[in-house]
């Protein structure tokens, strides 16, 4: 039985109106169809695009364009889309608001990117800080937690957290060279502080609905920074115990939650952690397999028992 | 042909819908609830979270415990008929998982379904056939072609694809013909499933074939694309982009003619057919014709040719949303801006996280750290890209 023929029953049945059957009935067909992801995909491509060839024709072209051109076409583009966003924005509310319209949050982001390009710029020219990039990322982090909270955007939000993660020392290229026990530290002290920052947020009702970039952001870097200790195997049992923790919370607040993810962190790091420790006290390929499939086997056991009791969806 | 019957996936549809409804409050929740109770199933699904961990599990399971059977039993030189067998028993775990467990979109039987296939083909290889070879990819085509009408794997379908791409390099050396190959049984693929799709144009089917047609439009586009055809694209890391010299000339700048025609065409599809997978076919090929366009006619890239292509997609999506607002009610042709599922915010939530942490990275110049010591604070990295060197 179709949608369709469904709909026609519940009309039937009374359960819904005829205006209701007709808007539902266009809905399903397609009618009218939403290019709102469309748009928006397409917006969020042609600005990072265009941020791209704008950095890209700064540093290629700065010598020939001169320092005054450059600042000054930049700054007229983060004015008018700082204006933009002032003058078009909603009140401001604690609870989530609706961008006033679809290009909006783009203007937004496009404003920060050119504030990222032009600080960078400001810099490397006229060593204003003495390279003090700290200071540079302390502001930029301030500015976009501001804005974010300002005009609602989980985009400049996103931006923040990279901008703060940037002040800790962190940042993704660097994961596979650099995992030493100093940044490692900083690098769990960035994740409790966002973890924490987060759940405080949320509980005093400002933008409560940010929580789940925060936890997503906190949650993987901790991860991270976990596994890199337990890979190092010196202290292995702190971090193992500290995986272990990590594991457990991450878990209750999902099936808590309802927020599968988290789950899905603690199967997948705690396992690989755990593997880690054991295969390598492992002697031989048949123990090393033997291992693969029976904790294989006792995972997708215990994920099953989780997807039945809190993740079914029919 | 199918395993779960359509009255169980249009349930599951239905289901999807009413929960889509009531989130926008369209329904109301005493409507919701009495509406669910008509569309329960047997079928047993998960969260995509889950659905990925398991799936991951799986893998791990069937993999280790095939590698082990080899390890303690037999030699390697033994091993291609029992792949083959492995691949049975791992093709009838799945229908198992499917018939008596009930499991859609699972994990676990999309994992084993997906061994069943990669033993096949390993399985072929080690037995090498003389003068058969082409069998592997062939038998690897149709058997994913299989499980996507058997289990409706999006992706299955895409695995067929790439299979069809090693079939050529058996019956010809000359690189044109192989784009023309290719792009002749993906052409023969997209006739077949366009006539298939048009008498389930209205059933829970028509979004697999939806996908189907997608994938096709875009793997013609790219077999005749020789800047970017995944057939070259080794080759371009390499030894840079193709040039005229390399094909025939009239091939070579038919190619270039197909590759502008090609996007609106597809675009003209999917808008007729409002199908979102179709016109996002059409619009990534699109793009992808203009950024190869400059490699094409041997041109040089400039530094500002991101900020126009940037600047032009602004402009279209930016035209389009305020055309459609303008229509009556928002709506013009059948089409709206209007965002009318609440899927489409979920999705733009979880990409802002992912994009808005990674994209600065990737377009901004690298972090030029003074001292290679870390120090707290020391900030050379990251800031939404706050951190290049000019």
């Amino acid at each position: 039985m179709t949608i369709y023929t469904r709909l026609e029953q519940w009309q039937e049945q009374g359960i819904i109106s005829p205006e209701q059957h007709a808007l539902l009935r266009g809905l399903s067909r397609g009618e009218p169809f939403s290019l709102f992801l469309e748009l928006n995909i397409l917006l969020y491509a042609g600005i990072v695009a265009f941020v791209a060839g704008l950095g890209w024709t700064v540093s290629t072209w700065s010598q020939q364009l001169g320092d005054v051109l450059i600042l000054t076409v930049l700054s007229m583009l983060l004015a008018a889309c700082f204006w933009y966003c002032f003058s078009r924005a909603a009140a401001w509310s604690r609870a989530e608001v609706s961008s006033p319209n679809l290009a909006f949050d783009y203007v937004l982001y496009l404003g920060c990117l050119t504030w990222s390009l032009e600080l960078t710029y400001l810099e490397n020219r006229f060593h204003l800080l003495s390279g003090q990039w700290d200071l540079y990322l302390w502001a930029t982090a301030g500015l976009f937690f501001l804005l974010a909270y300002r005009f609602d955007s989980r985009f400049v939000l996103s931006l923040a957290l990279s901008a703060l993660a940037g002040w800790f020392g962190l940042t993704i290229s660097y994961w596979p060279t650099h995992q030493d026990a100093t940044y490692r530290q900083y690098a769990i002290l960035y994740a409790v502080l966002v973890t924490g920052a987060g759940a405080i947020l949320q509980r005093r009702g400002l933008k409560a609905h940010f929580l789940g970039t925060y936890l997503n952001i906190g949650a993987n870097v901790l991860f991270w920074a976990v596994l890199s200790g337990v890979f190092e195997w010196q202290d292995a049992l702190v971090w193992y115990m500290a995986l272990l923790g990590a594991c457990g919370a991450s878990l209750a607040w999902g099936l808590a939650r309802r927020q599968f993810s988290f789950v899905a962190y603690a199967a997948v790091y705690g396992y690989v952690g755990i593997s880690w420790i054991v295969i390598r006290r492992l002697q031989g390929a048949t123990a090393v397999l033997s291992y693969f499939v029976v904790t294989g086997v006792a995972m997708l056991v215990m994920l099953v028992m989780i997807a039945r009791r809190f993740g079914r969806e029919a | 042909m199918r395993a779960y019957t359509e009255s169980s996936e249009e349930a599951l549809r239905a289901r999807d819908l009413l929960k889509d409804w009531a989130g926008e409050g369209l329904l109301t929740q005493a409507q919701y609830q009495r509406m669910e109770q008509d569309t329960v199933c047997e079928l047993r699904r998960t969260n995509i979270f889950l659905r990925l961990v398991m799936y991951l599990f799986t893998l791990i399971i069937v993999g280790a415990a095939v590698a082990l059977f080899f390890e303690v039993f037999l030699s390697r030189q033994e091993s291609g008929t029992l792949l083959l067998i492995f691949a049975a028993m791992s093709y009838a775990a799945a229908e198992f998982a499917v018939a008596r467990a009930r499991l859609y979109r699972y994990g676990i039987e999309e994992a084993l379904a997906t061994c069943s296939v990669l033993f096949l083909c390993y399985g072929l290889q080690a037995t090498k056939p003389d003068g058969a070879q082409f069998l592997v990819p062939a038998v690897g085509a149709i058997a994913w072609l299989w499980i996507w009408r058997r289990f409706g794997l999006p992706y299955a379908f895409l695995g067929a694809m790439i299979c069809v791409l090693g079939l050529p390099d058996y019956f010809t050396s000359s690189h044109s013909a192989r784009h023309l190959i290719v792009a002749a049984l993906y052409a023969v693929g997209l006739i077949a499933v366009a006539a298939a799709r048009s008498h389930h144009r209205f059933t829970v089917l028509n979004d697999d074939y939806s996908v189907a047609e997608a994938f096709l439009w875009l793997g013609i586009y790219l077999a005749i694309n020789l800047q970017l055809s995944p057939m070259n694209l080794l080759g371009n890391w390499w030894w840079g982009p193709r040039t005229a010299a390399e094909f025939s000339r009239p091939f070579y700048w038919t190619t270039w003619v197909l590759i502008w025609c090609l996007p609106p065409a597809v675009l003209a599809r999917g808008v007729r057919l409002k199908d979102r997978w179709v016109i996002a076919a059409g619009a990534i090929a699109g793009i992808l014709t203009l950024v190869t366009n400059k490699p094409y006619l041997g041109w040089p890239h400039h530094a500002w040719d991101p900020m126009l292509l940037g600047a032009l997609l602004i402009a279209v999506a930016l035209f389009l949303s305020r055309w459609l607002a303008r229509g009556p009610s928002g709506i013009r042709h059948g089409f709206t801006a209007r965002r009318l599922s609440g899927k489409d915010k979920q999705w733009m939530n979880a990409g802002a996280v992912g994009l808005g942490i990674l994209s600065p990275h990737s377009f901004t110049p690298s972090p030029q750290p003074d001292s290679p010591d870390f120090r707290p604070g020391g900030g050379d990295s990251g800031g939404g890209g706050a951190s290049s060197d000019f």
